[in-house]
């Protein structure tokens, strides 16, 4: 079964632009245009990895990786931030790799496949 | 060359433009220039640290003493206090006097001005921030523009018409973007005179809200107009108050769409007779409001609490408006009952023409 992958991020192309190409790339994926809603999408499918923005308005992104990594059944998957701002990775503690805007996607590809495999 | 007379070394001494100060080895003041008394006042029984009203007393690491101690000369910036309150940034050196003997007997202050020089400084920093706030707007942009040429090229792999024209649209979208984003930036950095003409101020009012009443009823807004029929004229750019106005409506709007906990959303365009005869407009909405963490920073530019939505320069721009218009412009704000902005344009005359 293929591996699914959360994309979170408040700006709708920059989640058709993810998922479009985790598709090709043989992921199955899931997506969510803040905090609160990736929440619920975390429950409901349950991904193998998150991609995760920490630049959304009312700092849902960090409150939404907070209350992942509290919670015992979500703790353990790996996190990829993506951000425009350097340094913003500083408020989540252990993301995977930190990727910045715009994103390199053979070097995004490279840290996924070695997370989740292919 | 002519040997000097002590009354020409103490005139040279009282005119060099910067605070001279002889010191004894128990920081008591022995003598000042003309300059440092003019600035400070008489040093009589003073400390330096008193004279110059040194913030907590003695400085942490004392110049004199280390000079009296190695007989070297040290020096450090400081803020000196004025006896007028007037706080001046300074380069302080000290150096020590000898005696026939060679024996340290007093050391000697000099300390120049360099208020002009810090504030430079300071306006120096904030450039470099506004460059590194306009590199990551850009790079979002990249993303957008990377993203879009991404489906393109995989929409027209696959033969999908639906897939290009999203993509499409994303290209479009960002290229959007960056026209809006250089066009804040060439008016953020340019001194212009603001086109003033005399205008019915309630008539750009209602421009704006015609633009923008279907936008914020698409949205489940509702835009209210309540104009004040006394203000009838006044001197304004009307494209500078057209700016202002869809500025603050487009950002009352961002405010309303952000906030999950109201169910009726509301923005309102005000516009009234200032007291003075100017004209003051309101645009008030009842969104998320503005967090006490973030009240200090909104008019400052790249600023964004939007995420990849905002280009950061959109209050930057209105506010650089009302100061050519020699206006301002303020708000008021509740996190989660709605803000209020204020822009207000003093009554003027039409400038003369020559």
């Amino acid at each position: 079964m293929p591996k699914k992958i959360l994309v979170v991020d408040d700006e709708p192309h920059v989640v058709k632009y993810l998922t479009t190409f985790f598709q090709d790339c043989g992921y199955e994926t899931c997506s969510a245009g803040d905090g609160e809603e990736a929440m619920e999408v975390l429950r409901r499918e349950n991904p193998d990895l998150v991609t995760l923005d920490l630049q959304m308005p009312n700092e849902t992104g960090t409150r939404f990786y907070r209350n992942m990594t509290k919670d015992k059944h979500f703790k353990n998957i790996p996190v990829i931030v993506i951000s425009g701002i350097p340094g913003r990775h500083l408020a989540v503690s252990k993301p995977l790799a930190v990727f910045e805007k715009p994103i390199d996607r053979d070097a995004l590809l490279a840290v996924i496949k070695q997370a989740i495999g292919a | 060359m002519q040997d000097l007379t002590t009354g020409q070394s103490e005139k040279i001494l009282d005119s060099l433009p910067c605070y001279v100060t002889l010191l004894d080895r128990h920081l008591e003041v022995l003598w000042t220039n003309d300059v440092s008394r003019h600035d400070f006042g008489d040093p009589s029984g003073k400390t330096c640290f008193e004279l110059y009203r040194i913030r907590g007393g003695k400085c942490p690491e004392c110049l004199v003493e280390k000079s009296f101690q190695d007989g070297r000369v040290h020096n450090k910036e400081m803020t000196l206090t004025t006896v007028e309150g007037t706080r001046i940034d300074v380069l302080v050196y000290s150096s020590p006097v000898r005696s026939a003997e060679g024996e340290i007997v007093s050391v000697v202050e000099t300390a120049v001005n360099i208020t002009s020089v810090k504030e430079i400084q300071k306006q120096l920093i904030l450039l470099g921030q506004t460059v590194a706030g306009m590199a990551h707007s850009i790079k979002n942009i990249m993303m957008g523009l990377d993203g879009g040429i991404y489906v393109v090229k995989k929409g027209l792999e696959a033969k999908n018409q639906d897939e290009v024209r999203e993509g499409w649209e994303m290209v479009l979208l960002n290229f959007d973007k960056i026209s809006h984003i250089v066009k804040d930036i060439l008016y953020c950095s340019k001194e212009r005179e603001p086109d003033l003409q005399v205008i019915d101020p309630n008539t750009v009012a209602r421009e704006v809200y015609d633009l923008f009443k279907d936008l914020a009823a698409s949205y489940s807004i509702e835009l209210k107009l309540e104009l004040d029929p006394e203000l009838e004229s006044a001197v304004i750019d009307p494209s500078g108050l057209h700016s202002v106005l869809s500025n603050l409506v487009s950002n009352a709007m961002d405010a309303c769409k952000l906030d999950m906990a109201k169910d009726e959303h509301l923005v309102e365009i005000r516009s009234k007779k200032g007291k003075d005869g100017g004209a003051i407009f309101e645009v008030a909405d009842n969104g998320i409001g503005i967090d006490k963490n973030v009240k200090g920073h909104v008019f400052e530019d790249f600023f964004t609490s939007k995420g990849d939505k905002g280009t950061g320069l959109g209050l930057m721009v209105t506010q650089k408006i009302l100061r050519e218009h020699g206006g301002s412009i303020t708000f008021r704000s509740r996190p989660g009952r709605g803000t209020t902005f204020v822009a207000t344009f003093p009554k003027k005359d039409l400038p003369r023409t020559t």
